[in-house]
């Protein structure tokens, strides 16, 4: 019976059922991993909903009491310090680096493969691996400096809260920047080279080939890159999290990390869930914000 | 056809491999017990229990800072273990939330649960049931180690007994060379100074909290001012080892066991430590002073406790009752260098003639425990107003600024 129903179905229905069988899979995660936790996530923030007890109904008190926790706004002054701070780096030396390893010249590879190897360990690892090269007694970075005669006794790099937030944003550089070159390398390698041949024909010089073909022919990997790395950093936690838990003096506490404390160590589910959704809404604008700016234009 | 038989016979192997536990299991009960930072005696104490019983524990070690969190998390989950070591001080948030199982009938049928430590039984009782006995009793006091005070000209048998003569002997120690330091604190680990920096405060009758728990006392109290001004001092004339301002507690301990520190406050746990790993180390013990005069110590350690959920409370509950039987408690406890938790058995064959044993043990005779629920938000959480109170004061030196932000934070915390 089933056969004879689709048998009957014209060739237009069968196509619109056929698209619906490929996209059902994706709609399926995106529902059970995301539409439904943010539904739940939504609800939750109406409440006091602590990890374990009772649950009451609270209103829009969790939202009021954010513009009262002095550590949130400290936190979201912090993550986005912190996000202005370690973007333009990351993109930097991830375009100089695209640039140095665009052509397919013998042994690239290997090159490309060093830039990029830090990206597949995971953000815990690496994070743990700075807060031993970093350390004062049997740290390397101390080490160099100190036989160079360049500090004259051992430095506390995660001790100030100066400091703690260059070696973290050098440690991330360090790990995240073969990712944006990857991205990069991508829209390099998409721009024919009669392009550039035909400026230089004409007397282009480097920047100007630079300004007036390179950049806005990489628009949209830009903006891709962009918009992943900013994403990245607004919701970054585990390097703050492993190399200064937050310290010293609570000056390294992402907004993330707030909502982590919030909401599995003081159980303040509620409350966490909260500015959970306002991160959500500040992540939705930027990106917006973000993806206009770099629109193509028609 | 080819598709079927191979999803049969894949669903036979699954079958197979899935019944496979279920028979090796038996009737046998194999309970999960956590424990925040491992004592000598929590290990032993297990292993003699698996080695007797036909049920088995598995014993899990949670870093301290994370105990909260981590149980927190598992309760919730619906996976809590079946024993747990809880640092006391958690008692009353955990069975206030309804998560310990109610043991008043067993702990009345204990033959001596009128002998079991009182702090602990304090922190273990939630509107008058209890929750929890004492597993380990850990009060803090001052060690000093005994070749540098000699060396230093100070006399290790007349140890300070004001905050005065604890700096004037940092000062002395530190002046013997450029590696040696006078005192040890772990700058950046919350834990461990609300354990060795409250007893400072109280020993002068002072306290950061009112003596019904309900408010803060941190801005109106001005010896807190003046304990923090001490540890200021400390740090700003070097009597401390920079690194020590970025200590987690890694090293509360180690520090003072490379020979080069001359004060370090910490407590019972040490002794037992320093007994089994470092026999060779010359310390003492003494009491943390008042300003001037007096002494006092945190009342700390931990309880042990039947989290709500467990299918195996009586065997749980089993094992508990014995660690609390003269066998472990003299064997194991005593035989570590661990203060047994009854009280009748401090005095025992191991203990004799060791005077840092007795100081030890009467440390708990001035030992103070706050009771609140909100003990983690406020003290213990590594991002809490307490430590970086302390970082503001002791390390920055604004304690105008962190005298007003602890006031603040603490009473945004109490107030809920």
């Amino acid at each position: 019976m089933g056969q004879t129903a689709l048998l009957n179905l014209s060739w237009e229905q069968r196509r619109k059922l056929t698209g619906l069988l490929f996209v059902t899979p994706t709609v399926a995660f995106v529902t059970v991993f995301f539409i439904i936790p943010l539904i739940m996530t939504i609800y939750m923030s109406f409440h006091d909903w602590p990890l374990f007890g009772e649950r009451a109904f609270i209103g829009l008190a969790n939202y009021e009491e954010l513009g009262k926790d002095r550590q949130y706004l400290k936190s979201l002054d912090f993550t986005f310090r912190y996000t202005a701070l370690v973007t333009p780096p990351i993109f930097i030396l991830g375009f100089i680096l695209a640039s140095l390893v665009r052509h397919n010249i013998r042994y690239i590879g290997i090159f490309r493969t060093i830039f990029f190897l830090p990206v597949v360990i995971g953000l815990g690892v690496s994070s743990l691996l700075w807060v031993w090269m970093l350390d004062d007694r049997i740290g390397v970075f101390n080490k160099i400096l100190l036989d160079f005669h360049l500090v004259p006794k051992a430095q506390l790099f995660l001790g100030r809260p100066n400091t703690a937030m260059n070696v973290i944003i050098l440690s991330v550089v360090w790990k995240t920047v073969g990712f944006t070159m990857i991205l990069l390398l991508a829209g390099l390698q998409a721009i024919p080279d009669e392009l550039y041949e035909s400026a230089e024909v004409d007397g282009a010089g480097y920047f100007r080939k630079l300004f007036y073909i390179t950049l806005p022919l990489m628009r949209r990997f830009i903006a891709l890159a962009l918009i992943l790395s900013v994403i990245g950093s607004i919701l970054s936690f585990d390097q703050f999290y492993i190399m200064t838990r937050g310290g010293p003096r609570n000056s390294t506490i992402s907004i993330v990390f707030w909502i982590f404390n919030n909401s599995f160590t003081y159980f303040k589910m509620g409350y966490g869930a909260a500015m959970s959704i306002v991160l959500l809404g500040i992540l939705v604008a930027l990106t917006g914000a973000q993806l206009y700016v770099l629109r193509e234009k028609e | 056809m080819k598709i079927r038989s191979f999803c049969l016979g894949l669903l036979a192997i699954v079958l197979v491999l899935g019944s496979l536990p279920l028979a090796a299991q038996d009737d046998q009960i194999n309970m999960t017990m956590w424990v925040r930072a491992i004592n000598f005696q929590t290990q032993e104490l297990v292993d003699t229990w698996n080695a007797n019983n036909d049920s088995q524990i598995e014993l899990t070690v949670i870093p301290s800072a994370e105990f909260v969190t981590k149980m927190g998390a598992a309760i919730a989950a619906g996976e809590p273990p079946d024993i747990a070591s809880i640092d006391l001080i958690y008692t009353p948030a955990f069975a206030a939330a309804g998560q310990l199982v109610d043991i008043t009938d067993f702990v009345r049928e204990l033959p001596y649960a009128d002998d079991l430590t009182p702090a602990h039984m304090a922190l273990g009782l939630y509107e008058g049931r209890n929750y929890a006995v004492p597993t380990a009793v850990d009060g803090s006091f001052m060690a000093f180690n005994v070749d540098l005070f000699e060396q230093a000209g100070l006399d290790p048998d007349n140890p300070p007994s004001t905050w005065d003569e604890v700096l004037e002997a940092a000062r002395a120690v530190s002046a013997l060379g450029d590696d040696i330091y006078g005192y040890w604190f772990s700058g950046a680990c919350a834990g461990c100074n609300a354990f060795t920096f409250l007893p400072f405060i109280w020993a002068s009758g002072g306290d950061v909290l009112s003596d019904d728990y309900a408010t803060a006392t941190i801005a109106e109290d001005p010896l807190v001012r003046e304990a923090l001004e001490l540890y200021n001092t400390i740090w700003e004339e070097g009597l401390t080892p920079e690194g020590a301002s970025i200590d987690n507690g890694s090293n509360f301990v180690s520090a003072f066991t490379g020979g080069n520190i001359g004060m370090a406050p910490l407590g019972n746990f040490a002794l037992s430590l320093f007994q089994n790993d470092h026999p060779d180390l010359n310390f003492d013990i003494f009491h943390i002073p008042g300003k001037e005069g007096g002494a006092a110590s945190f009342g700390g350690g931990d309880v042990i406790a039947i989290p709500a959920g467990t299918e195996h409370a009586e065997e749980a509950w089993r094992f508990i009752a014995w660690t609390l039987t003269d066998e472990p408690q003299i064997e194991i406890y005593a035989a570590n260098g661990q203060i047994p938790v009854r009280l009748a058995l401090v005095d025992n064959k191991y203990f004799e003639g060791d005077e840092r044993q007795s100081i030890a043990a009467s440390a708990l005779a001035v030992g103070h425990t706050p009771y609140t629920t909100v003990y983690n938000d406020l003290f213990n959480d590594p991002n809490g107003p307490w430590l970086e109170m302390l970082q503001i004061a002791i390390l920055d030196g604004d304690i105008d600024g962190a005298i007003e932000l602890g006031q603040e934070r603490f009473t945004q915390i109490m107030e809920g």
